[in-house]
């Protein structure tokens, strides 16, 4: 698919030269006809967003051809939203169950939903489905010397349903990204926010494997805790190279193959105070310095729903839920961890909660390789480290790599928080909340991974 | 003398430093750089000789609010918050001279000085006839008691001075401040170390504390505090609170807090400005501000006042995009930023249209232009306080329920870091 869509880029970028000549050769022409501006290499890329722009006879506005000419498709397309999940119902009146939830909900949140290939108006289908967390995604480190070389992200923004007093802009922000400009850093005060029933396109050319995360950064106090807050990671440039490691994928540009791995598991630790989301369904405003979680969760799901497998996501942005699940639709991601004995397990942990979280992995070793999306190691000195347990703040990650060990049948290690008051669901005894657990099967039982966080019947 | 009188002694003082007449021989005069609206202010003295008096005071809050504290001032200044930043240089002997106002015993502890002496015997712990702790350190007398503390500054870098006695309270009441020791590589190194090198144009300080309201105001009546019922309701850089945090170094509306924490540089280049900006991380709160710059990494070159160093000297530094500055830590962080897309209007425009007024929500920092040095015209009745067509990058602690003040949200430890364009610029 990347291949496809940098030959794609370059073909709109070599249409933009060849407009640009041909504009200035037109200069003082009102109106250009639409043939110069729509040429079959731009009509092979994805559907265009903006249906203005239909209706190949009408003759476009400077303004309109401007924007076809200047604006790529997109990657990936999330519209920001509002829409509800499911916790376990346990009684934190009032706060929990929400009782304006729609069964088989009963939270609500702020986030995004991945529409990506829709137009639009097309998305607007899905406002008031947003799913949580945020979309997982990634990108590939791209070639400095190449300006073709890029990732497009469209935010649309639906408004909310159970809010249509809330006419808040939305924004993506890349957490971390090194040296961007701000006009695509997603910060609104120092650019812009998008506002209801819009869009705006960030580029992203990232040259610095690692993981990251990513969320709105509008009223970002609120909007991140309701949930508008996911994870996204680089690959770095050396991925193919399978002369380092045999399955040729990497954390980071090791040279040395150190951060090789055959499976990755991408986890983003965040919270829910049942309080702050019953306040923003029922119209009323939290005090956030009162800031107290009922549930701590992992990829948007409390233990034991942590190892419920993922969700379907369908080419029309429809979502399957985990078999027998229905209402854990709009929480598609799993984070239960499998792996055949020998090989190397990618942890990507990222915290986008407001409190200090730590992550025991008992029975296995943890190799922190990277942090903040930074390789740990200084020109040659080496500063990774091993460990059990590993601590992340408030907008930090951690890339750990564990070998599976050599298990003749299935062995099962809980990874859980080591504060063991955020081990439960809503203060109920018995273990819940951010635990889950890393599967090991005998060599050769699971099929190669595909994509991050997939998993198989065994 | 009358704080007018006094105040105008101190600007014709500043006036002559500025001048370049310096300070009159005879005892020495510790002074304070005012030159910048943003970066460090050091108060520095030829002989490393500081008078800190214990003042009582006011300072502003962005919801409207005022709130009672204690604070060490230099000399015979008026009440300010935090207290004075020290600039020493390594291998001074610092004298303190702490002269207490306040009705209870006050001291001060120098976390990272090794040797302290009070009065020109070793510091120690207070102990009550019962041979229980009462203060980390000898104490200056309260109604107008004083102690002298002196220390040969042997270690270059960040580090913390505050209050040793009763600090659960006296701590949070403000009896705080930032030292640093410069190295004797000179005064453009943070460490005795080639790649500690900084442009001193470009030095700030970041100084992260947090205020509950309900203990100022006891202490303002004489009450007592339960401090087991501690809730911290307001979160400050150099005392201050967004957006009072970008305003500039001696701002008239926050006239007892002095500090700007505006991050202010332009972009790296190799010829025109290839040294990064030094930014100097505390943390005196309870807890762990995880601190997220916007824009780029900052490279960890120190903490708590030592050099990421290996045993063979080996740079162990590295880079992090949120900087976990726990309570009593200081972190180093080189910090830069590069224009490594090189957008430009006509030679390399964003590939994407800048929306107008009706497809975008402009915000106040906007210059209505994606590109740096840039400004572009604004829909009627759009605020802005873009300059020049500077970038503007947010810098915050990313406890988000940390960005408040007291309820007031986009508050609390948030800052700027502001890219203005390369010179020549038109910047102010």
């Amino acid at each position: 698919m990347d291949e496809k869509f940098r030959s794609r880029r370059l073909s709109r970028r070599d249409f933009l030269r060849w407009g640009g000549i041909l504009l200035g050769a037109a200069a003082g022409a009102r109106f250009l006809p639409t043939r110069l501006l729509n040429p079959a290499t731009v009509a092979e890329a994805a559907p265009l967003v903006h249906s203005t722009l239909a209706g190949p006879s009408r003759r476009l506005t400077d303004e309109e051809a401007a924007f076809l000419l200047t604006d790529p498709p997109a990657n990936l397309h999330l519209a920001a939203t509002d829409g509800w999940i499911y916790l376990p119902p346990i009684a934190i009146p009032p706060y929990h169950p929400d009782d304006l939830a729609p069964p088989p909900f009963n939270g609500y949140i702020f986030g995004f939903r991945n529409v990506t290939g829709l137009t639009l108006a097309q998305a607007m289908a899905f406002k008031g489905q947003a799913e949580h967390p945020a979309p997982l995604f990634w990108l590939d480190q791209v070639d400095p010397n190449n300006p073709n070389d890029m990732f497009v992200l469209q935010l649309s923004n639906l408004g909310f349903v159970q809010r249509p007093d809330l006419t808040d802009p939305h924004t993506v922000h890349f957490h971390g990204f090194r040296h961007p400009i701000p006009f695509f850093d997603g910060e609104p005060f120092s650019t812009l926010g998008v506002p209801i029933g819009r869009s705006f396109k960030y580029i992203f050319r990232p040259r610095d494997p690692g993981t990251y995360m990513y969320h709105c950064h509008a009223e970002d106090t609120e909007h991140v805790h309701m949930g508008m807050a996911g994870a996204v990671f680089v690959r770095p440039a050396q991925n193919g190279n399978t002369l380092l490691y045999p399955s040729g994928k990497y954390a980071y540009n090791d040279g040395d193959g150190s951060t090789g791995y055959d499976r990755e598991f991408a986890i983003i630790l965040t919270e829910f105070w049942a309080e702050a989301h019953w306040t923003d369904s029922h119209i009323q405003l939290p005090e956030w310095t009162d800031y107290n979680p009922n549930f701590y969760m992992m990829n948007g799901r409390v233990y034991p729903d942590t190892l419920v497998p993922n969700g379907t996501r369908n080419p029309d942005s429809t979502l399957t839920p985990p078999a027998g699940r229905p209402e854990l639709e709009r929480q598609p991601l799993s984070t239960l961890i499998q792996a055949n004995a020998g090989e190397r397990i990618l942890l990507r942990l990222a915290n986008l909660g407001y409190r200090d979280q730590s992550l025991t992995l008992a029975g296995l070793k943890m190799h922190v390789v990277g942090k903040d999306a930074t390789l740990l190691r200084n020109g040659t000195t080496d500063i990774s480290y091993e460990t059990n347990t590993v601590s992340l703040g408030p907008g930090e990650s951690v890339d750990a790599i564990v070998i599976a060990p050599g298990v003749t049948s299935l062995t099962r290690y809980p990874l859980y928080s080591r504060n063991y008051a955020r081990v439960n669901n809503g203060g109920v005894s018995g273990v819940g909340g951010q635990v889950t657990e890393v599967h090991i099967y005998p060599a050769g039982t699971l099929a190669p991974q595909t994509q991050p966080n997939e998993l198989f019947e065994p | 003398m009358t704080t007018r009188l006094r105040q105008a002694l101190y600007g014709l003082l500043m006036l002559a430093l500025l001048v370049g007449i310096g300070p009159a021989s005879g005892t020495p005069v510790a002074v304070a750089q005012t030159a910048r609206s943003s970066g460090i202010v050091c108060t520095t003295n030829p002989s490393a000789t500081f008078t800190l008096t214990t003042r009582t005071g006011y300072i502003n809050l962005p919801d409207g609010n005022t709130l009672y504290m204690w604070g060490y001032s230099e000399g015979n200044k008026p009440f300010q918050h935090p207290g004075p930043v020290l600039c020493v240089n390594e291998g001074d002997t610092v004298t303190i001279v702490l002269h207490n106002t306040l009705p209870e015993d006050v001291s001060i502890i120098f976390p990272g000085q090794s040797n302290v002496l009070a009065n020109g015997a070793p510091a120690q712990p207070q102990f009550d006839a019962g041979g229980h702790l009462v203060s980390l350190t000898n104490v200056a007398a309260k109604n107008n008691g004083s102690v002298t503390y002196s220390f040969v500054a042997d270690q270059p870098g960040t580090y913390l001075y505050m209050s040793g006695t009763n600090p659960q309270i006296q701590v949070q009441m403000g009896l705080f401040g930032a030292l640093v020791v410069r190295p004797a590589m000179g005064a453009n190194y943070a460490y005795n170390r080639a790649e500690t090198e900084f442009n001193p144009d470009f030095e700030y300080i970041v100084l992260l504390s947090e205020i509950d309201p309900l203990l100022h105001l006891a202490v303002e009546a004489g009450q007592t505090y339960d401090v087991t019922q501690y809730r911290a309701r307001y979160f400050m850089i150099n005392g201050r609170s967004f957006p009072d945090t970008i305003a500039p170094n001696y701002a008239s509306w926050v006239p007892n807090q002095p500090y700007s924490a505006l991050v202010r540089i332009r972009p790296r280049d190799p010829v025109d400005n290839p040294l990064p900006a030094l930014v100097r991380y505390l943390g005196v709160g309870p807890e762990i501000y995880p601190f997220h710059p916007h824009g780029n990494n900052g490279e960890i070159i120190a903490r708590d006042g030592r050099v990421l160093a290996g045993p063979a000297a080996e740079d162990t530094s590295f880079e992090k995009f949120s900087i976990p500055v726990g309570p009593g830590q200081t972190w180093d962080a080189l910090v830069w930023w590069e224009d490594r897309d090189h957008y430009d209007p006509v030679l390399n425009p964003v590939p994407v249209t800048p929306p107008n007024e009706q497809n975008a929500a402009f915000g106040p920092w906007y210059s209505g232009s994606p590109y740096l040095g840039r400004q572009e015209a604004l829909p009627p009745g759009t605020i802005t306080y873009n300059q020049c067509g500077e970038y503007y990058f947010m810098a915050h602690n990313h406890n988000l329920a940390q960005l408040v003040a007291w309820g007031v949200v986009n508050s609390g430890q948030i800052t700027w870091t502001r890219i203005d364009p390369p010179l020549p610029n038109t910047c102010p």
